[in-house]
């Protein structure tokens, strides 16, 4: 699909539609659809922000690219005044005091917010299932999960009721729900976009990525979010990307890793498919090299040690007083618990609880410090490939979106379903998800800072296949 | 001090499913087992630090934040940002 954003500029500009009659169609759609992808609408916001660009364009002025989009933001971040819930009982009525850097970035360009959409609590779970505004359906088959955690998002582009959204991935939940409903999804190198105004839930590996149906739709929100912000000191700057740099594509070699496909737990669909593209792209002369990684249950154990660790650490301000809702009790130890016991999902707490496990005493040396080294042994793996190929290229997952219900009933089972995505974030690596080569799509990884060279072959990819 | 105290949880006892995740890391044999040794990549440089200087909250940010906990006690808000009433 070419650039939905380009094309509704053109007709904003050339007046064959107002802004208002597509903002309020949008959120007419948004509003009348089953698949749970809504948590609130921002529609006297959004239906303001559109009077204003029509007004703009009536007075014969100029319009930026972004200016009178729409667009959906997953329910984990800050934007002033608006409800920030994450999906979840302790927030079902926090507002946010302030906004986040990546959507006031995405306003000053003048792209207009339509939606805080649905996910996994807190960015806990693979389904968007773990959330208390029902179980977010999946685009291609309702009857199946959207995947997550940013299902709501991923679902509300497939089904173009925003022109992009704002997701967050920590360990796949960008990539994995863009795979389910078939359409793009980015998680950037950690750092490239600020993550201030996101609720935080494993910090060393929490990412702002956007999901839309077209590469050049991500290139360009890509470019107006990314930078350095004062207000995270992880965030780093980085260059702007052309649409003229990534019409061509430089890549020479390929790898993918061996053990990904060679397993009993991959689907015969996926594995037959993501070699036979395999094949496709040897073909037009490009060298693959099969590479040795970790096994995909080290990976998920490594992951969730740090992530659990992280948000049990994270999620201690949610006790009522700092924030939540706050339930009273006979004293403040006492408040807190009951806050926490009575708010917080059963997934939530299983990860709370998994975190404090392995940084308690006694525990850590043998679990969570064990999994520091892991990581670091993952990046040292990762630089040694991208020294001998351009790019990696992985199925997304290893089996197809399971049923609605299916993965409450087995954590394990959800978790493993991680193998693919969870190295990446590890490892901090720009990944794309690209709508083809297999069912759930394909993943595509550079080395850090080389989101460029990952559009340019998601290009060749979306041509040769 | 027992997980459920440490969450501040009620009855929060340990999964079986995150704990088999958790034998796979205790069997893992990393070459280089002493986390504490590596550079983190996150780490800012003190060249890099951003000034310490104090933001004021916007008039709206103070209203959000009260609005985000209305009930008053002992004739004080308890909330999650110091401000001035």
């Amino acid at each position: 699909m070419d650039s939905q954003i380009k094309k509704i500029h053109q007709q904003l500009v050339s007046k064959q539609i107002t802004c208002t009659a597509l903002v309020q169609e949008k959120l007419d759609l948004l509003k009348q659809n089953n698949y749970n992808s809504v948590n609130s609408l921002l529609d006297k916001f959004a239906l303001d922000l559109a009077a204003k660009v029509d007004a703009k364009i009536a007075n014969g002025a100029t319009i930026g690219l972004l200016e009178g989009i729409p667009f959906g933001i997953k329910d984990v971040y800050m934007l002033q005044g608006t409800y920030a819930t994450a999906s979840s009982d302790l927030l079902r009525n926090y507002k946010s005091p302030y906004t986040a850097t990546a959507i006031q970035k995405l306003l000053d360009a003048g792209a207009i917010p339509l939606v805080k959409e649905n996910c996994d609590s807190f960015g806990h779970g693979s389904s968007s299932e773990n959330t208390i505004f029902g179980s977010v359906k999946n685009a291609i088959n309702p009857e199946l999960v959207s995947g997550g955690s940013s299902g709501g998002s991923a679902v509300n582009v497939a089904k173009e009721y925003t022109v992009f959204s704002i997701g967050g991935d920590t360990g796949g939940s960008v990539r994995q729900p863009a795979g389910y409903n078939q359409i793009y999804g980015l998680k950037p190198t950690y750092g490239r976009i600020s993550r201030y105004g996101l609720m935080a839930y494993a910090s060393s590996t929490d990412c702002v990525g956007p999901l839309a149906k077209s590469i050049e739709d991500i290139r360009i929100v890509l470019n107006a979010i990314s930078g350095k912000d004062p207000k995270d000191q992880t965030s780093i700057d980085s260059a702007a990307i052309s649409q003229e740099s990534i019409a061509t594509c430089p890549v020479k070699t390929l790898g993918y890793f061996k053990n990904f496909i060679e397993n009993n737990a991959i689907d015969a669909e996926i594995k037959f498919s993501f070699l036979a593209t395999i094949e496709k792209i040897k073909a037009e002369g490009i060298v693959v090299k099969e590479l040795d990684f970790f096994q995909s249950d080290l990976l998920v154990a490594t992951y969730y040690t740090i992530a659990m660790a992280e948000t049990a650490s994270n999620l201690s301000r949610l006790d009522g007083t700092n924030y939540g809702n706050r339930i009273e009790a006979e004293n403040l130890i006492e408040s807190y618990a009951v806050t926490r016991s009575e708010n917080f999902s059963e997934e939530t707490k299983r990860r709370i609880v998994g975190g404090n496990q392995v940084l308690s005493q006694g525990f850590s040396d043998g679990i969570y410090l064990k999994g520091l080294a892991v990581r670091d042994q993952i990046i040292e793996n990762f630089s040694k490939d991208f020294e001998i190929v351009d790019v990696i290229l992985s199925p997304i997952t290893p089996t197809a979106p399971p049923k609605i219900g299916d993965s409450l009933k087995d954590p394990l089972a959800m978790y493993l379903s991680d193998a693919y995505t969870v190295g990446f974030s590890l490892g901090q690596l720009p990944t794309l998800t690209v709508p083809q080569g297999t069912s759930t799509g394909m993943q595509i990884t550079a080395a850090k800072n080389n989101e460029e060279l990952i559009l340019q072959f998601a290009n060749f990819l979306k041509e040769m296949i | 001090m027992t997980v459920d105290i440490l969450s501040s949880i009620k009855g929060a006892k340990p999964s079986e499913s995150v704990n088999q995740l958790f034998e796979v890391i205790k069997n893992a044999v990393p070459t280089n087992n002493n986390a504490t040794n590596n550079v983190n990549p996150n780490c800012v440089s003190v060249n890099d630090l951003r000034e310490d200087v104090v933001i004021a909250s916007s008039a709206l940010e103070k209203q959000l934040i009260i609005e985000n906990f209305p009930n008053q006690k002992n004739g004080f808000l308890v909330v999650a940002k110091v401000i001035e009433g």
